[in-house]
């Protein structure tokens, strides 16, 4: 048998995947409190299982679970991210180890991540910087898909389906070790139909859209992607090389796209199930690789990654004010390369003494077309340094400390109208050269007394400004609305002080999580009362704000059966200088909590019932709708049948059983008054071989 | 540790000193509204091209209004119904299903002098004479300060 140890994922492990593979041996490196003890910031792993029974849509959706994190719906049962509020471009999203890059700063753009090859997550709530860089301001989902196999031949194969969109879906791995050499091979494949909403009209841009059977015309979509790993694990030396892709198209919800409310042609409700425009497809392909390489004292980690991303979105071509009518359908494309480099090293100095330090560079190149303008050509150029000391005092004190720098460089190119406004090719963007310089830190303490354990850290994340943020010129197709850039922006800043309280008793665990986190000067997209070619002008400025909030988690176990545990979580945010000062932050989560009650039969099966309370928003900026509160009531059954040396894990959860209507004030649909979906059964049936 | 330290009483006292709601929060948008027997465009409102179109409505808000814009463009291929209560006839005549040879466009963008709560807005609108006829859709939107809009499409014909 050849067994593993997870070397410990310290803080700030280059790559916190690292995997020491012995022979003949099972060392499990970590208790739990040691674990707790190796950050003074606080993260939350889970794994495989876990995911598995929360299986209920897509990735997001089940990790929202987690106390701080939020699933943003962009509709077409898709959703983003966001950790404690902060999305879009303020949290990294990392498959093993490499930043992902897309063209994430779109509202209605989905993960190009395969669900279903994600074996664990790793959410880091707060700054991130100082792993990651820029970007990594509110936060860090690190996806690991590394998953070691361990017998010449096994994997599984996993049937999905879900209520609501009619979703179906198969996934299937092949895994298997020979020696020091491995393999991973993963292929995905879902179809799924219009997105079902308990109502029988919206309003949206002050016109009522009637919906056929609930449904939102044109969110049906597809998905395909595959993956494959090779890999070598000698004593000392591993090598990973990874090769993946993920492709899917799904429409936009037709009512509710391009420059406004369009009677189409086309018979959207003909068929729930079909793709017509408008609709998104997206190709993105990563080839990674990962070299590990440990001796006495020390660990190296290196990587190269290139991802292509490959992003196309097309409307029927209509003519607009001034924009006679486009000669295809071909709305907006993106072609986006992104290259990383990174290296990373762990010296254990003295007994006492543990050093990371670390090198990272990134090149991004982005072209556009088609005759919608919204973000303008660019390349980004950026790298980093980092070093953290972790000084372990005493098996109950570790104290750590890090600093890092960063530089960006990025190149806008300009970009003129392809049609005339009143006689002239309207400049939508200039050339613009900008080089940022970002000094970074962090600094905290774990310390431990008996059942506590207590964790304090003090940092300073940054990130800087995003093409979109400096040189977008243009309309938003998808909100109507007019964003204007500005060159002048200088690198957001966030100082952020976190406190994790945990203990761990016999029955009792409980956990908070309170943080109180400074932006000096958040890039902001203000609603101005001006007005540019009949839209409203929205332009980003900065300002300061102030956001602090709590998580809370207990559980407590009755016995062997009985399991009940209470979620919880609080954000405030406030604007404290600039047009809209004392306002709150665009998209701010109410409170919600969590109670459930579970009863294990005995691993693996078990029945959960889950009480979801949500809090009213009515912390609003313009141009929002306070949200009501509500609450919904839902349930998952887990079931294991062992069928000859295969396991059979069968998981249905059923969401919103009381089939509430409810609004999700963080949802992208929640502008235009789409609720969040009634009643949604997911079925998830795995065999494991 | 010592900076993790001193930034304690920095944040508390940000937190201490910012966190007091403010009351002066504008959360309601303008209203449009009509102006008696001189409102104009109503919906399903017929024009002759050459003639002039006498925009009159009244624009309010709660604390400041902000800016106004006037936007017609055609409606050839029935895209869209308005937000008035009544759907209009639909014009089959003119342009029909297609872009039209000379489709008007106007866009304009107004000022509301600063500080006013109540606006009345009165344009004229001249209509070319060599404009495509048909249906057209007149878009008024309106903001507050604050960056709230309110908007109203109505429907009218040129002959």
């Amino acid at each position: 048998m050849i067994a593993t140890i997870v070397a410990a994922t310290m803080l700030l492990a280059a790559d916190p995947d690292t995997c020491v593979v012995l022979s003949g041996t099972t060392i499990y490196g970590e208790s739990r409190k040691q674990e707790l003890m190796s950050r003074s910031l606080g993260s939350v792993e889970v794994g495989r299982n876990y995911l598995e029974n929360h299986f209920s849509g897509t990735l997001m959706q089940r990790l929202r679970t987690i106390p701080g994190v939020q699933s943003r719906s962009i509709g077409s049962g898709q959703s983003k991210p966001a950790i404690r509020g902060l999305g879009f471009n303020r949290i990294a999203v990392a498959v093993d180890g490499i930043k992902h890059e897309g063209q994430q700063w779109g509202d209605d753009h989905g993960l190009e991540i395969d669900a279903f090859s994600v074996d664990r997550v790793e959410v880091v709530k707060g700054p991130g910087a100082l792993l990651y860089g820029s970007d990594a301001i509110g936060g860090v989902l690190g996806l690991y898909t590394n998953y070691l196999p361990t017998g010449p031949v096994q994997g599984k194969v996993q049937f999905s389906a879900r209520s609501n969109n009619e979703w179906l879906g198969l996934s299937a791995r092949v895994e298997g070790r020979q020696g020091r050499f491995y393999y991973r091979f993963h292929l995905t494949g879902a179809d799924y139909g219009d997105y079902r909403v308990p109502v029988d009209s919206i309003q949206y841009y002050s016109y009522n859209i009637p919906l056929k059977d609930g449904r939102l015309r044109n969110t049906a979509g597809r998905e395909r992607d595959g993956s494959l790993a090779l890999g070598y694990v000698g004593k000392t030396f591993r090598n990973d090389l990874t090769v993946s892709d993920t492709w899917s198209k799904s429409g936009f919800f037709a009512n509710a796209h391009g420059l406004e409310v369009r009677l189409s042609d086309i018979d959207y409700d003909r068929s729930r199930r079909d793709i017509d425009l408008p609709w998104q497809r997206v190709n993105h392909l990563t080839v990674h690789d990962h070299a590990h390489w440990h001796g006495p004292g020390f660990i190296l980690d290196a990587d190269l990654a290139w991802q292509h991303n490959a992003r196309m979105e097309c409307s029927e071509p209509v003519s607009h004010g001034y924009m006679p009518t486009p000669p295809d359908a071909v709305e907006r494309a993106f072609r986006k390369h992104t290259l990383t480099a990174k290296a990373g090293v762990r010296i254990d100095w003295t007994a006492r003494h543990r050093l990371l330090a670390g090198v990272d560079a990134e090149y991004q190149h982005n072209r556009r077309s088609g005759w919608g303008f919204i973000i303008p050509d660019f390349e980004t150029a950026s790298g980093g340094l980092y070093a953290v000391d972790r000084w372990t005092l005493s098996d109950d004190l570790v104290l750590n400390a890090g600093l890092r720098f960063d530089g960006v460089r990025t190149r806008i190119q300009s970009y003129q109208d392809w049609y005339e406004t009143l006689g002239e090719y309207k400049l939508r963007s200039e050339d613009l050269r900008k080089t940022f310089r970002s000094l970074t830190w962090s600094a905290g303490a774990a310390y431990s007394t008996g059942p506590w354990v207590w964790k304090m850290n003090a940092g300073k994340s940054f990130r800087v400004p995003i093409p979109k943020e400096l040189g977008a010129d243009g309309v938003n197709y998808h909100i109507f609305r007019y964003e204007k850039g500005n060159p002048a922006l200088d690198p957001e800043q966030s100082y952020q002080m976190d406190v994790g309280i945990n203990y761990a008793g016999d029955r009792l665990n409980i956990q908070v999580d309170p943080y109180l986190n400074w932006f000096p000067n958040y890039i902001y997209l203000n609603p101005t009362s001006g007005y540019y070619e009949g839209l409203q002008m929205y332009a980003y400025t900065q300002c300061a704000v102030l956001r602090y909030g709590f998580e809370v988690q207990a559980s407590l176990s009755f016995g062997p059966h009985w399991e009940t545990e209470i979620r919880g979580e609080y954000l405030h945010a406030e604007q404290l200088s600039g047009a809209k000062k004392g306002y709150t932050l665009p998209f701010s989560p109410p409170w919600t909590a969590d109670a459930l009650v579970r009863y294990i039969l005995r691993p693996g099966t078990s029945v959960q019932m889950d009480l979801r309370l949500i809090g009213d928003q009515r912390e609003i900026v313009p141009p929002e709708k306070p949200t009501d509160g509500s609450y919904t009531l839902n349930a998952t059954v887990s079931r294991q049948f062992p069928l000859g040396k295969t396991l059979l894990k069968v998981n249905l959860q059923v969401e919103n059983l009381l089939d509430r209507r409810y609004y999700d004030h963080t949802s992208y649909y929640r502008l235009i008054g789409v609720p969040e979906p009634g009643r949604n059964a997911s079925l998830l049936v795995g065999l494991e071989f | 540790m010592k900076s993790n330290l001193s930034l304690i009483p920095v944040l508390l006292c940000v937190l201490g000193a910012c966190s007091r709601p403010s009351a002066s929060r504008d959360l309601v948008p303008p209203e449009i509204i009509g102006l008696g027997e001189d409102t104009a465009p109503l919906n399903c409102q017929h024009f002759t091209r050459g003639d002039v179109i006498p925009f009159a409505y009244a624009f309010r808000d709660d604390i400041e209004l902000g800016a106004f814009n006037l936007e017609i463009h055609n409606n050839f291929d029935h895209h869209t119904h308005s937000t008035e209560a009544e759907d209009c006839e639909e014009d089959h005549d003119h342009g029909e299903g297609t872009a039209g040879e000379n489709p008007w466009v106007f866009n304009q963008d107004y000022n509301i002098p600063a500080g006013q709560q109540n606006y009345e807005a009165r344009v004229r609108i001249a209509i070319p004479y060599d404009v495509d006829p048909g249906e057209y859709h007149f878009m008024i939107r309106v903001t507050d300060a604050s960056g709230w809009q309110q908007i109203r499409s109505v429907s009218i014909y040129l002959e």
